[in-house]
């Protein structure tokens, strides 16, 4: 046994030039695996991230029966133990509070419907994208309170630019009393997006609460969280701490269901592609060892001469199978880390269509232990497998045959 | 990747039927604005006088009680209606407006209560209640917003109003100045108020913004008394940046502090047949 | 010619290893072909699914109207439209609809909602309407003084099949618009958003009530084949030149969808170029190791006096003899394959819901790039691999050749 495997190493070794060749193709084959699962979940990642980046977040917690109207009342119950124990959670990754209400703001040229959003821009940063895309201005840098941020298309319809006046209208929690308030323009955004840049309007957090009056209430928490599946896995532990009490707890797939159908399209398709992948690197490895043996018919045919049995030629090509799977194993792992980091590190960024520009624009390949260990079983074992068709085919050479030195 | 509707919902100049004159004084005391005590600049003659002026202006539609009839008539680039309507006020927070002409809409009559409104609707014999969230557009689609209507500003602490003399001062009339005060909701920066010498009733009122650009107009005509009070009965708001559109309010027949009925302002004053 | 016939001979001598390298070669093309069907496929599908659903894949409007909305901004003469559409074989579908904001009420519910006034027949073949039905009914060609609400909107008046709804707005004149109405469905279109505002109206019943005497705010048009929308919008554009309308495809006013589409159609393409280098590399490794491994033999031809730029062209001849072969075989089993799936698809693991309809194929696309793009890489790679081996396979000393291998 040791004999045989000692020549298989030997036999490999010794025509550095073939295995170089076979080993790079099955080495690559499987940097590629590796490479494209990467890539796979960074796609993943990314458009889950175009859904719930911009604005949304990843799930959102309010009162229940919030969300239908918009009852300035119904503001999250609970709210100190909610945030206390949001905290302590070991999923959230962030969080922010909010306050929504529709409202009209008034310029002097004109009046439009608004949702109002009142923010903590410190934690509001890591959950939408309005401070990286403010176009004029800044994200509440100021400290009069008295800050109002807007997007460009609402800019250009109530015709006003940094520093100018707006008055803002809402109806009060407890009587619909109307209250109003003079803010100014400290920061215009722009998505270059009509849906995003119309309609809402940022304010303070403390600022929306008094106007509605509201102390120290919100009417949503918005969240992310560490493993970005959770948003979409509706039997994750954390909607049920917090669905109660009177709050709901929502994914991201309940709050914009349509995604998901649209989500499980694209992701059929890379799947598909993944598959694709998969069958052709699985083909390069049997043509590949194919190849290799084939072309040494002459030499089995003399270990046959002198005398090895069938079933020793048989161990060699297997076992040279999976000397060459080692090998080649070896080359893949360096050459599929080396890449994958690299373009982890460095992302793929899509230029030529007007994105804003915002980070959604990036993927990011994801390396994961897995990826190291169930392609290189694969690659190892399919190898293996490859090689027992040539042989027995070695194995049944008659000598005398495989001798002759045919061109 | 957003798939919301693409299509926003048009602004919601919405019939705000709802909104149908808030306090007649409310409309009105964003018309006129009064003095700060003492701006600092005027003499202690001018300041009683500015004083005066503005206590004319304040006092002119304010009322415990009112009644009126009136005519509004509604200008814009598309089309031109004129509505005849009936109101009834009592303090600030009862109102009832009941339109009587044309006919399409006559019978038609909002009943509001402090922050509750109530819309009656003759064609659909249905009654149904106003989302305070509702009441912030614009009034009828006329160039009076909320603002106009909800202000209770009493200038008398929200402004700083000093006597002016315009480049173009005409004679007979007297000119004022006022300046809202910091944080004062209003996107104006300043009103001009034009007001005839012989009784201190207003002729016009020019609202400026921020950089001094004219963004509205608001005139009096037709000095007219109705019972103890003599006020302007037209009201002309002119819109400056809006081409071909204008508003104006007139006061067929006002009676003040009058005794009203205990069932005016009740649901079923609202579908009482005409 | 001679060399023809060698390199064939030489082929089909080496039955085994030329079938290894036909074989490597004409998967390589199969898969990578199907790969790319499926990533237009794909692309396709999606936004199929996504404009005949709700969009359309043309819209007319007055020219200011997506930018600024208003009720006066109408799209006036819909018999011209219509006979123009009409004549107009690439379509598919059209419809009108129009627009307004007003107050729908319930018992003591109101709630603001857009009215959508649609074509009760026409809506039906250019946006699917009658399958977002989920209670009660749709339209019928002869309905009146009927409503359909979006879900969340009924759920919210508390309001069922059969109830009257009141709406109140204000009309294109001014005037005061108001009327009640008879529910009869309710339609879940699969976005909660627009369902919990949706107030359809027959069209006919909304122009009334608006005065709109006649006019829509919008003309939605469905074109039979995704791929001819542009040079149709073109067509009605030119059309409709002095109308004061503007024609939009559903790439200017669905933008954020497009660019959605538009990156997830590069990170297929991405996975694509990763499949067309991994059957490149097949190409190499195969062509490469055969090259090398008959060394001896390219030494005995030179000994016996072949030129060495004959043994230049052998190498490469065979090589792209076996390239071309396997390519045109693998063109036709692609057409078949993807010729098939591009019409009877590829079943999901589960039934995908869209819009209120069922999806459950993804269909495979055939067009020029499927054949192209891995023909050439194939092609190109193997005479750029074939390259250097014979070269040095030309220069080889005979002597020494056949004394080593």
């Amino acid at each position: 046994m040791r004999m045989f495997l000692k020549l298989a190493w030997r036999n490999i070794l010794r025509n550095k030039r073939r295995t170089l060749i076979a080993g790079t193709a099955i080495g690559l084959g499987l940097a590629s695996l590796i490479f494209m699962d990467a890539l796979m979940i960074g796609f993943k990642n990314d458009m889950i991230h175009s859904v719930t980046g911009q604005f949304l977040g990843e799930g959102q917690i309010h009162a229940a029966g919030f969300r239908e109207n918009m009852e300035p009342d119904l503001t999250v119950r609970g709210l100190d133990g909610v945030v206390s124990s949001l905290k302590k959670d070991a999923e959230v990754d962030r969080f922010t509070l909010r306050v929504l209400s529709q409202g009209m703001l008034t310029s002097s040229s004109g009046v439009n419907a608004v949702l109002v959003v009142g923010v903590q821009p410190e934690t509001e940063a890591y959950l939408s994208q309005v401070d990286d895309v403010i176009a004029r201005g800044d994200f509440f840098k100021g400290t009069t309170g008295r800050e109002i941020v807007i997007g460009s298309k609402l800019a250009e319809l109530l015709e006003v630019d940094i520093g100018d006046r707006l008055v803002l209208t809402v109806a009060q929690a407890a009587g619909g009393e109307l209250s109003q308030e003079m803010f100014r323009v400290s920061g215009i955004y722009s998505f270059n997006l009509k849906e995003l840049d119309g309609g809402m309007a940022f304010v303070r957090l403390a600022k929306a609460q008094s106007l509605l009056g509201i102390d120290g209430q919100v009417h949503q928490i918005a969240l992310t969280f560490k493993n970005k599946l959770t948003g979409q896995t509706e039997a994750d532990p954390f909607w049920g701490r917090y669905f109660r009490d009177g709050n709901e707890a929502l994914g991201w797939i309940k709050l914009q269901p349509q995604m998901k159908s649209l989500l499980d399209i694209v992701q059929f398709a890379i799947v598909f592609l993944g598959l694709i992948l998969f069958i052709l690197v699985s083909m390069g490895i049997v043509n590949t060892l194919f190849m290799s043996i084939y072309e040494r018919i002459f030499e089995f045919g003399v270990m046959r001469a002198v005398g090895t049995r069938p079933f020793g030629v048989w161990k060699l090509i297997v076992f040279e199978a999976g000397c060459l799977a080692v090998l080649s194993i070896g080359i893949g792992l360096a050459l599929g880390f080396v890449t994958t980091f690299i373009a982890a590190q460095l992302g793929f960024n899509y230029h030529g269509v007007e994105f804003a520009k915002t980070t959604i624009n990036i993927i990011y390949p994801v390396l994961e232990l897995r990826q190291f260990l169930i392609y290189p079983l694969f690659v190892m074992i399919f190898t293996i497998l490859a090689g027992i068709y040539p042989a027995f085919h070695g194995a049944r050479l008659v000598p005398a045959k495989a001798l002759r030195r045919t061109m | 990747m957003r798939i919301t509707p693409h299509r926003p919902l048009p602004p919601m100049r919405i019939l705000t039927l709802v909104l149908l004159l808030l306090p007649l004084s409310g409309l009105l005391s964003a018309a006129g604005p009064q003095a700060a005590q003492g701006s600092p600049a005027s003499s202690a003659q001018q300041d009683q006088q500015v004083q005066k002026i503005i206590r004319t202006i304040d006092e002119m539609y304010r009322s415990r009680t009112s009644r009126a009839r009136m005519e509004m008539n509604v200008v814009t680039p598309q089309w031109e209606r004129t509505l005849t309507l009936e109101a009834w006020t009592q303090g600030m927070d009862k109102t009832f407006v009941r339109i009587l002409q044309p006919k399409k809409e006559r019978g038609v009559a909002t009943l509001r209560l402090k922050n509750e409104m109530w819309n009656y609707l003759p064609n659909t014999n249905k009654v149904i209640k106003i989302p305070p969230s509702m009441m912030m557009g614009s009034w009828m689609g006329s160039d009076f917003t909320n603002d106009d209507l909800v202000k209770e500003y009493n200038l008398k602490d929200d402004y700083a109003v000093t006597i002016a003399v315009p480049p173009d001062a005409e004679a007979g009339l007297l000119y004022l100045e006022c300046r809202p005060r910091p944080g004062l909701p209003v996107v104006w920066d300043r009103v001009l108020v034009a007001v005839r010498a012989e009784d201190d009733l207003p002729v016009w009122q020019k609202f400026f913004d921020e950089k001094g650009k004219l963004m509205r107009t608001m005139h009096f005509r037709d000095i007219r008394t109705f019972g103890s009070k003599k006020i302007p009965s037209v009201m002309e708001l002119i819109p400056q940046n809006k081409e071909g559109q204008k508003t104006t309010v007139r006061f067929l027949d006002i009676a003040f502090d009058i005794k009203l009925a205990d069932d005016v302002f009740t649901m079923r004053n609202l579908s009482r047949p005409l | 010619m001679l060399m023809l016939r060698v390199a064939f001979r030489n082929i089909f001598r080496q039955k085994r290893r030329s079938l290894l390298t036909f074989l490597t070669i004409l998967f390589g093309f199969v898969l990578s072909s199907l790969a790319i069907g499926m990533t237009f496929g794909t692309f396709n599908s999606v936004v199929d699914s996504f404009t005949r659903t709700n969009l359309g894949h043309i819209q007319i409007h007055e020219k200011d109207y997506l930018d600024r909305p208003a009720l006066y901004r109408t799209v006036n003469d819909l018999p011209q439209i219509s006979r123009l559409l009409a004549g107009l074989p690439e379509v598919e579908a059209w419809a009108p609809r129009c627009y307004a904001a007003g107050l729908a009420s319930l018992g003591d519910r109101t709630s603001g909602v857009q009215v959508i006034g649609i074509d009760p027949e026409r809506e039906n073949g250019a946006s699917r309407f009658n399958k977002k039905i989920k209670q009660g009914r749709v339209f019928r060609p002869d309905s009146y003084k009927e409503v359909i609400l979006g879900a969340g909107l009924a759920k919210y008046l508390k309001a069922r099949p059969g109830d009257e709804v009141v709406i109140v707005s204000q009309a294109a004149d001014g005037s005061i618009a108001n009327d009640a109405y008879r529910l009869v469905g309710l339609l879940d279109s699969g976005s909660p958003d627009s369902d919990r505002i949706a107030f359809y109206l027959p069209l006919k019943t909304a122009q009334e009530l608006f005065v709109l005497d006649g006019r829509a705010h919008e003309i939605i048009v469905v074109a039979r084949r995704l791929d001819r929308v542009d040079t149709l919008a073109g067509r009605i554009a030119a059309g409709l030149q002095s109308s004061g309308l503007s024609v939009q495809t559903w790439k200017e006013f669905a933008r954020s969808f497009y660019q959605a589409m538009l990156r997830d159609r590069r990170n297929h393409q991405l996975m694509t170029y990763i499949i067309l280098l991994i059957v490149a590399i097949g190409v190499l490794n195969t062509i490469l190791m055969s090259v090398l491994e008959r060394r001896r033999e390219y030494g005995i031809l030179k000994a016996v006096g072949t030129k060495p730029r004959h043994i230049f062209a052998l190498i490469l001849l065979e090589a792209n003899i076996l390239a071309l072969l396997a390519t045109a075989l693998g063109a036709v089993l692609t057409l078949g394959i993807n010729g098939y799936l591009s019409v009877k698809g590829i079943r999901y693991a589960q039934d995908i819901t869209f819009g209120g309809m069922q999806l459950n194929k993804v269909y495979s696309a055939v067009n020029v790039e499927t054949f192209l793009v891995p023909a050439l890489t194939i092609l190109v790679f193997t005479s750029v691999v074939a390259f250097f081996p014979a070269l040095k396979a030309s220069r080889l000393d005979p002597a020494r050749t056949m004394r080593l291998y």
